[in-house]
């Protein structure tokens, strides 16, 4: 028998290995990213040709409706993104792949940890994309430089993987694709229920409670003041917190459904 | 030392549905062993518990030394598994899939560049090993499976009905393949629901109808326990009846399939003519006559009084 103790190295190994043959998927089949794709970038077009003049009205910190509206989009992508990394494990439920996983020795952790990598890689596509498309058709400003960029890419990829645990919770209960479908409406509630289109300031009655609630508010503002402004702590920390909390809060049940299935 | 392979009064309930009710049994160092049985009878859900992804509802299992439930890990690093369906990525090469495989299990490059080639020449995909799997047939995927459970070289190997689909080169290849591997030294354990594949390969075998074993024991003696040959006729639709009870005073009934009449011919071969004079005396027409050596499908039916499905007679 040749096999190597398994620890945090092999974890590592096995994360690595997992996100990349996401990665190469997506190589193979590219259908596989095109809602990632398509979705953010119709949102973008869609919003910030519907309500081009929004950002006249005081309040929303900038002129231009793409400083607005890209960050949202942003959000949308690395939300499908996320859920789809997700659909995956999905498909390697359902195809018998999963058990080949589910045999390897070591922790359960990366088994896990893999598709949520592969969310993150994945995520870099829709960012990339919608900010480029942003800047080439709308003149989108970069007003807080390069650490607005990165907290943007940070900020994105961390809010990719919260809802990549969002979908592996369900996918992991219900050991099918068709678990993705169930979570549709939450995962339309947290990011239409938030900051996305109008500022919280404009926002009345148990709109605005949700919103405050909302950790996709937060979010959202980490990753839009590089548009508008500079970067400050005060708009990073409440956004890494909230982060954190996606992950927490849908990462933990992800995780005990996944002992609960493989112990 | 323990026994690779040893479950006592495994139990498997899904709501309320038994799917594995008491199963006790033992594979031997360096055996074959095929645990024999017809689609739903709780094969493939006795290997799941056996290789820890599903946890027994009662009773308990040590594979490889390792009791499946407290030590899986352990379990995992010792056996190799290649599960029914052959469930492999098509998206992916043999090649790739080789070395995810190799990842998974915690092996160093140097073992994976190696093993790899070596395990492809074997199993007949060093030309495919760059193609993706979609591509593959029926067989090339098995034999793909096959390598990939051997992988990190482990001491028990499980196959998941390896043959179940495949054409009758692509079986005879995947026999030979796992005789190698036994003579090489891996204890087999084989889930199977073709008698030929249980007799050409298992020095042992256990036979499962309805969660429960039926029948344990090496082939030969198993047959041997059945005894008589068994004798079946055709005869046209009026006169089996009468076919029947001509053929009752040469032997017991034997179950067969619909539009037969199948009975164990105490006197053996020197009985035939003496059948025939009495079916010829009571009028039947005889359409098609035949007399077989006891088979494993003899002894499924002499345990559970039904053939196995697909079985040929």
């Amino acid at each position: 028998m040749t096999a190597l103790a398994v620890g945090p190295t092999h974890g590592a190994l096995v994360v690595r290995s997992l996100a990349m043959r996401g990665m190469q998927r997506i190589l193979r089949r590219p259908s596989i990213i095109l809602p990632t794709i398509i979705m953010p970038v119709f949102f973008l077009v869609a919003f910030t040709g519907s309500f081009s003049g929004i950002t006249n009205i005081e309040g929303y910190g900038t002129d231009n409706v793409y400083n607005w509206m890209t960050p949202y989009a942003i959000l949308q992508g690395v939300t499908f993104a996320g859920v789809g990394a997700a659909g995956m494990t999905g498909e390697d439920m359902e195809g018998g792949f999963y058990d080949r996983l589910l045999l390897t020795p070591g922790s359960r952790l990366p088994l896990m940890l893999g598709p949520i990598g592969y969310a993150m890689l994945r995520a870099l596509i829709p960012i990339t994309l919608v900010l480029v498309t942003a800047i080439v058709l709308g003149g989108a400003d970069l007003n807080g430089g390069v650490l607005g960029v990165i907290v943007l890419y940070l900020g994105a990829l961390g809010t990719a993987a919260g809802f990549a645990c969002l979908g592996l919770v369900a996918i992991y209960t219900l050991k099918s694709m068709r678990a993705l479908l169930a979570i549709q409406v939450p995962i339309f509630a947290l990011t239409f229920l938030s900051i996305g289109q109008v500022p919280l300031e404009f926002q009345t009655g148990w709109l605005r409670q949700v919103s405050e609630s909302n950790p996709v508010t937060p979010i959202l503002e980490m990753l839009r003041q590089g548009f508008l402004g500079a970067v400050t702590w005060d708009q990073t920390w409440p956004g890494i917190v909230a982060v954190g909390v996606l992950i927490l809060v849908f990462g933990l049940p992800a995780w005990f459904q996944l002992r609960r299935m493989a112990p | 030392m323990s026994r690779p392979v040893e479950a006592t009064g495994l139990v498997k309930r899904f709501g309320d549905l038994t799917a594995v009710d008491g199963v006790d049994l033992h594979v031997d160092e360096g055996e074959i062993f095929a645990f024999l049985g017809p689609n739903g009878a709780g094969k493939s859900t006795t290997v799941r518990m056996l290789v820890t992804l599903l946890q027994p509802t009662a009773g308990s299992a040590r594979v490889a030394g390792f009791d499946v439930v407290r030590e899986a890990g352990a379990v995992r690093r010792a056996i190799g598994v290649a599960l029914q369906d052959a469930a492999i990525d098509p998206m992916m090469t043999g090649n790739e899939l080789l070395q995810l495989q190799a990842v998974l299990h915690g092996l160093p490059r140097s073992v994976v560049r190696r093993r790899g080639p070596e395990l492809l020449e074997r199993v007949g995909l060093t030309a495919a090993a760059d193609r993706r799997v979609g591509t593959y047939s029926g067989g090339m995927r098995r034999r793909l499976d096959l390598a990939l459970s051997l992988i990190h070289e482990p001491s028990v190997l499980f196959l998941d009905e390896p043959t179940t689909g495949l054409d009758p080169t692509s079986r005879q290849s995947l026999w030979e393949e796992v005789r190698r591997l036994n003579d090489d030294g891996t204890t087999v354990f084989l889930t199977t629901q073709y008698l030929e594949e249980a007799d050409q390969l298992a020095g042992r075998l256990a036979i499962i109808d309805d969660g429960a074993i039926v029948r344990e024991g090496a082939p030969a003696t198993l047959k041997e326990a059945v005894g008589s040959p068994t004798l079946r006729v055709d005869v046209p639709a009026g006169q089996r009846e009468v076919a029947h009870q001509v053929l009752l005073r040469f032997g017991p009934n034997r179950p067969c399939r619909e539009g037969r009449v199948a009975v164990g011919l105490d006197g053996g071969a020197a009985q035939m003519a003496e059948v025939v004079r009495a079916l010829d005396e009571a009028s039947v027409r005889v359409d098609h006559l035949e007399l077989d050596a006891p088979s494993l499908d003899d002894v499924f039916a002499e345990a559970t009084g039904r053939r196995l499905e697909g079985a040929t007679e």
